[in-house]
């Protein structure tokens, strides 16, 4: 019988450790005004964010689960440890950093990321930022990156904070946005002035060791007119068998003509249930470019949306998920076209392996305003066994006839014409289907930078072994 | 209003786009059944012109080597419900040619290609204008081997018509060696017309083909060029574009007469005969 080229799930080994906890820092598990109290004294909370909180969890309380995607039975908020104390402030030099995170934080690569390759870092563990660094000269050029509780107590940044969180994603746009709005706790706040282009990236890395616990961070971005940034994103958590909550925010503010590209490895542990939220907004002639690799998690919901509010405003999305055994990743992208000439692209690419399920989802709607307008959507589905799935869910709302939308979607296995193709030319079928595997990937992985193409080539780990004839 | 909800997506998406089902009061419109049981082997074919508000329910049978075509040609001026349900068996095939000329209409149709080998194909044409809704979901479940789907949408939004295609290929577990691709081609005509396109392929199985391709705009401006170097004024460019659209589809209707009625409804008279 012919055997079928094996893919090997991801390697998490290297993301599988953990250090124990002292429960004393743990809050309570659960909803409750209460905990909210808690959570807003802990972090010092002005006035109008203790309200935001209090009104968030009356949103949350009243909106009903989503009911269209992957199961989330297996998920008990009521359960969900919504906040960590920290013992020690945040810190600007490594070197004060408590060493179970310090060490953390050195397994996962990140000083040494930082020494190379970025202009700045953010580190959160648990429910908490535990380090934050800027290089000098950036901090110089006038830019901000800073942990967002620290700026919204900062009388420069308190009013832009104020203005600007949580109104991209309002608390009623869906039961975790309220979830999260209720009790949100770290992340970052950058503010890249007028005309500043960050030629080196700056980067936030998360990791959720606690059990049973959630995260909550928030990553507030306001570009101004003429600047470029791009940021990139890690996630990680150790494996334990009581479900995880990962429900983050994203809001992303681009102003006429700045450019931000964010780039994110989520590599979450498969006890995760991960319900993201991530928007930008982009203004006349600005560009967001997002870039995503969704491997980790057991449940996944993450569907980066632009809204591209500016004329020749322009969106860009080029994502890869891996769904392997006891994984259901729901992934994909919405666009908005909301002002005249405004242009969009859409490339994805799944693996379904070993029971996964992966769904690309998207939503590419043209508003009446839109004219000129163009987008262009293309997906594509790689089935690696017949006990997986893999289903293509996108949805086109056109409103305007000035305007030119395309659409693609392939599925499919490997093809054995491609493989022979190959062996043709001297290769193995080993070889041939790891190139074809590999080959697929590309697209995700050329756009990354270059270390980061190295660990997502270290995630997929391939494995091929394979029968000629 | 009983708001009865009708055209469920197989696979439910976002709420806020409004595509997972369609709600039509149901009350009170007329029901009509058809049963097509073809014999093994049998060759048929049968067309409705269907002109007056209700609801249509055909059930198709197309056993062991047979094949039917359906042609079904919606001209209401009011509310219509439409369904369609065929079962194949092995080697069967059955072919839908569905043509929307206006009105209120939730069309379904859900096609079991249980037998191995077996094919459906289907050709829709809408030429919608005015207060026009069209509401269409069309779902091949592909569950016997190397059966193939080939979903083929064509058609003109102008004024304020609003249309909602939703086509889905499922490929079941065991559908070994299946093919199936779907296409939807739309002409946009008026500002305040929507357009919604939702192409689903749900996959439990690898050794499959699938595909799904969408292409919406306005016409191309080359294509204008082009015709305006010919002498033919702007206005004309646009209904020869429309009908452009619809010709392939009228092509598979087979039937003369019923092109020859067609062409009249849409105001073409003789000459296109």
């Amino acid at each position: 019988m012919k055997e079928k080229t094996q893919v090997a799930d991801v390697d998490r080994s290297r993301y599988d450790f953990r250090y124990a906890e002292n429960e004393g820092d743990f809050l309570d598990s659960g909803i409750t005004p209460d905990i909210i109290f808690e959570i807003s004294e802990e972090k010092n909370d002005p006035d109008w964010m203790r309200e935001f909180r209090l009104k968030s969890l009356e949103i949350y309380n009243r909106t009903p689960m989503v009911n269209w995607g992957p199961d989330t039975e297996g998920l008990d908020v009521d359960r969900i440890v919504t906040y960590i104390r920290q013992k020690n402030r945040m810190n600007t030099d490594w070197n004060d950093v408590p060493e179970d995170i310090k060490e953390t934080f050195e397994k996962l690569g990140i000083p040494q990321a930082e020494r190379e390759s970025l202009a700045g870092v953010g580190a959160q563990y648990d429910s908490e930022l535990v380090y934050h660094n800027v290089r000098k000269e950036v901090a110089e050029s006038g830019v901000v990156y800073t942990d967002l509780e620290s700026a919204m107590h900062d009388p420069k940044y308190a009013g832009l904070i104020k203005s600007h969180f949580m109104k991209l994603v309002p608390p009623t746009d869906h039961k975790f946005a309220a979830l999260h709005g209720a009790v949100w706790s770290g992340g970052s706040f950058v503010y890249v002035p007028k005309n500043v282009h960050l030629d080196i990236p700056l980067q936030s890395y998360f990791r959720l060791n606690a059990k049973g616990a959630g995260q909550f961070e928030h990553t507030l971005i306001i570009l101004e007119e003429g600047s470029y940034l791009h940021f990139i994103e890690g996630c990680s958590a150790p494996k334990y068998f009581e479900a995880a909550l990962h429900a983050g925010c994203v809001e992303l503010y681009v102003g006429k003509g700045a450019k931000l590209r964010y780039s994110t490895i989520e590599n979450w542990s498969k006890n995760m249930y991960n319900l993201n939220t991530k928007r930008a907004l982009v203004q006349e002639n600005g560009q967001i470019e997002w870039v995503s690799g969704s491997f980790g998690s057991h449940v996944s919901y993450l569907y980066p949306m632009s809204i591209l509010n500016g004329r020749g405003a322009r969106a860009e999305f080029t994502g890869i998920t891996f769904a392997g055994e006891g994984q259901n990743l729901d992934t994909g992208a919405k666009i908005v076209h909301n002002a005249p000439d405004t242009s969009s692209y859409m490339s994805t690419k799944s693996i379904s392996k070993s029971g996964g399920v992966s769904t690309f989802r998207s939503a590419v709607v043209v508003n009446e305003n839109a004219a000129g307008s163009k987008s262009s959507v293309n997906c594509e589905s790689l089935m690696l066994d017949s006990i997986s799935r893999s289903d293509t869910v996108p949805v086109m709302d056109i409103r305007t006839e000035k305007c030119d939308i395309g659409h693609e979607a392939k599925i499919g296995r490997i093809s054995d014409e491609t493989v022979f193709y190959l062996m043709s030319r001297g290769l193995s079928e080993e070889q041939a289907r790891a190139m074809i595997v590999r080959g697929f990937a590309d697209n995700v992985s050329k756009e990354l930078p270059l270390e980061y193409a190295v660990e997502m080539n270290n995630l997929i780990g391939l494995e091929m072994q394979g029968s000629i004839g | 209003m009983s708001g009865t909800k009708l055209n469920i997506l197989p696979v439910p998406t976002f709420r806020w786009l409004g595509v997972n089902g369609a709600e039509r009061d149901t009350d009170g419109l007329a029901a009509k059944e058809l049963a097509i049981a073809a014999k093994p082997g049998e060759k048929r074919t049968s067309l409705l012109w269907i002109d007056s508000e209700g609801i249509t329910d055909v059930k198709i049978t197309v056993p062991e080597g047979a094949a039917v075509k359906l042609v079904e040609v919606f001209d209401v001026p009011g509310q219509a419900v439409s369904k369609v349900t065929a079962e194949l068996g092995d080697s069967a095939a059955f072919e839908l040619v569905q043509l929307y000329l206006g009105g209120d209409t939730v069309s379904e149709a859900v096609i079991g290609l249980n037998g191995r080998r077996s094919s459906f194909t289907a050709d829709i044409g809408y030429m919608l204008g005015g207060q026009d809704k069209l509401d269409l979901n069309l779902i091949a479940n592909h569950t016997g081997r190397k059966t193939l789907s080939q979903i083929n949408a064509k058609g003109v939004l102008d004024g304020d018509a609003v249309k909602t295609f939703k086509g889905t290929i499922d490929f079941k577990n065991g559908a070994s060696g299946a093919k199936g691709s779907e296409k939807e081609d739309v002409l946009l005509m008026s500002g305040s017309a929507v357009n919604k396109t939702v192409p689903l392929i749900l996959c439990a199985e690898d050794d499959v083909e699938g595909s799904h391709g969408a292409s919406i705009g306005r016409i191309d401006e080359r294509e204008v060029f082009y015709m305006q170097t010919r002498g033919i004024p702007e206005e004309k460019i646009c209904e020869l574009a429309a009908l452009g659209k619809l010709r392939q589809i009228l092509s598979k209707i087979g039937d003369e007469d019923t092109v020859i009625r067609i062409n009249k409804r849409l105001g073409r008279g003789e000459e296109d005969e």
